[in-house]
């Protein structure tokens, strides 16, 4: 019999535009000390395993993934150091763990965008190198082709994209870990720059930074730590081809074969009505109506009608990213898929504080990769 | 009015008079120039450029298994994980797929006129070109429009020997 696994620990720091007073390191230690805490777990004594998620050069140095080891309290133990986001962290300890060969792995992911000046070289430099990048021009153009797509193959508006970055950024006011809560009305968003027509400035989540650490474990030792699990019921995980060229424009497929692998594995035939809420990503207003059809939360093109009608509200009927999103809560990079993870572990674990969901059971986690790219992962917790 | 934060460390005045490295700020500002390689095109790469450089022509590469043609050309099918041998030469003649206007520069400076881009697909191919769209105006450009390569008269192999994509 393969074990469930449940996540047992988390930690974090809050989420904040800028954090000069403390080095990466420093962060983590906090992050990491706060999931043990929690856990009752101690790094050297008695975790298995770690995993840290990273991408080069996000953070100002290359080969960022090496860097974690000390902070974590993972020397000379076994790490995984994973270039991508941090589901697949979570991802990867789930399956050392289901497998049996370790019983506690901790997963590391974070963000010190703040570090880096000019995000746009950084991203442009991910472009293809002779077919893209000679073009010399603002990465995020592809958010601006790929909006523009969107809207015309579903019917969704401007104007409803712009209710979601009006949403996410009122619940991030009733989150205390959010970067950018404040309320905003949908025209302030409509009147912001033009930027890569129709994504306006406003459309598109600022970066932040932060820690977040998470201990996931068997279910034997689940139960002797926590009296509050939260088990992993599906995970999935897809990358479409990495050209622009030949990539999709108007859907995210990544996200929707993510979505059916984490189904099928959970269980799970009628997603709207067997899942209480979901944190899916944001990273750009019209990206959270394109995951939720690409996750079959709703209808294809019905996302922006379920917005305007206020069923993604807090107090509506399937509420969506009751943390504020990336848009709310700040783009986190590497960290911003565990974030999504955090807030359905806060909700189910009853933790959420002024946000709270009633009766809550199951929830969804969805991540992107971001600009340039079409991959992400789906993962889906619950209480039971 | 909407909130403003500072995202940068490097925008902020020094932190309580904390030390900051210089040297860091310099590797972030401009990577070394030793940092840099040469990208290698490849086969299908040196196929597709030399054939603009030598006659201002697209070049796609077909799979027969799946029946697509790629743009670019590539030596293998995404799809099917045929190799694939057959080279084809493609009209110049695409449609907008999809499209943005940019009205900021790589540094994010606003630029002084916009600048219009566009994933151009071509009839019966998989794949395309991601290039500018000009002589059209930001409003009057649309999904679906015909458009072609306009090549420069000297070309050194490169995307940039197409100067950009005009209406037809
Ligand atoms: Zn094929």
């Amino acid at each position: 019999m393969f074990p469930k696994v449940a996540i047992v620990g988390i930690g974090y720091t809050p989420f904040r535009p800028i954090t000069p007073d403390v080095s990466f390191r420093e962060m983590v230690f906090e992050a990491a000390s706060k999931a043990y805490e929690d856990a009752g777990v101690h790094p050297q004594e008695d975790i298995d395993s770690f995993v840290t998620c990273q991408d080069d050069f996000e953070h100002g140095r290359s080969i960022w993934n090496m860097q974690t080891p000390d902070n974590l309290g993972a020397v000379l133990k076994p790490i995984h150091t994973n270039c991508g986001d941090g589901i697949l962290g979570l991802i990867d300890a789930y399956m050392q763990i289901k497998s049996g060969l370790r019983s506690i792995v901790a997963v590391e992911t974070h963000s010190k965008a703040s570090n880096v000046i000019n995000r746009n070289h950084l991203i442009a430099h991910a472009t293809d190198p002779i077919y893209n990048k000679p073009l010399n021009i603002n990465p995020y153009f592809i958010a601006g082709m790929e909006m523009n797509r969107y809207l015309l193959e579903t019917g969704t508006t401007k104007e409803q994209c712009a209710l979601v970055v009006s949403k996410n950024k009122t619940n991030a006011l009733f989150n205390p870990l959010a970067a950018y809560g404040e309320k905003i009305t949908p025209k302030e968003v409509l009147d912001s720059e033009e930027m890569f027509s129709p994504l306006k400035r406003l459309d598109m989540s600022p970066m932040a930074d932060g820690g977040i650490v998470m201990v996931l474990a068997s279910e034997e030792k689940a139960k002797a730590l926590t009296d509050k699990p939260i088990w992993i019921r599906g995970l999935g995980w897809c990358s479409e081809a990495p050209s622009l060229e030949t990539r999709e424009w108007g859907e995210a497929i990544y996200a929707k074969l993510a979505g059916e692998m984490a189904y099928r594995i959970a269980g799970i035939k009628h997603p709207r009505k067997q899942i209480d809420f979901a944190e899916v990503d944001d990273t750009f207003s019209y990206k959270e109506p394109q995951h939720m059809e690409a996750l079959k939360l709703c209808r294809r093109g019905e996302a922006g009608s379920m917005i305007e009608e206020g069923a993604t509200q807090r107090e509506g009927e399937f509420p969506t990213n009751v943390s504020g999103g990336s848009l709310g809560v700040g783009f986190l990079v590497e960290a911003t898929g565990p974030q999504r993870v955090l807030e359905v572990v806060l909700q189910l674990r009853g933790e959420a504080g002024g946000r709270q969901l009633p009766d809550v059971k199951v929830g969804l986690a969805q991540s992107w990769r971001g600009i340039p790219y079409a991959s992400g992962a789906v993962m889906i917790l619950s209480k039971e | 009015m909407p909130v403003e934060k500072v995202t940068q460390v490097s925008q902020t005045k020094p932190w309580y008079g904390a030390l900051s490295s210089k040297y860091g700020e310099a590797l972030l500002k401009t990577p070394e120039p030793g940092l840099y390689g040469q990208y290698t095109y490849g086969i299908a790469g040196e196929r597709f450029f030399r054939e603009i450089k030598d006659n201002a022509k697209i070049t796609g590469a077909k799979c027969q298994k799946c029946n697509l043609i790629y743009v670019p050309p590539r030596i293998y099918c995404e799809r099917c994980f045929e190799g694939l041998e057959e080279w084809c030469e493609i009209e110049n003649k695409g449609e907008i797929h999809t499209y943005t206007i940019g009205w900021v520069d790589l540094d994010g400076s606003r630029l002084e006129e916009p600048v219009i881009l566009a994933l151009v697909k071509f009839d019966g191919v998989y794949g395309g070109i991601v290039h500018k769209v000009e002589e059209i105006s930001a409003d009057n450009v649309k999904i679906g429009m015909k458009v072609s390569a306009v090549f420069k008269e000297k070309r050194e192999g490169s995307i940039l020997d197409i100067k950009y994509f005009k209406p037809i």
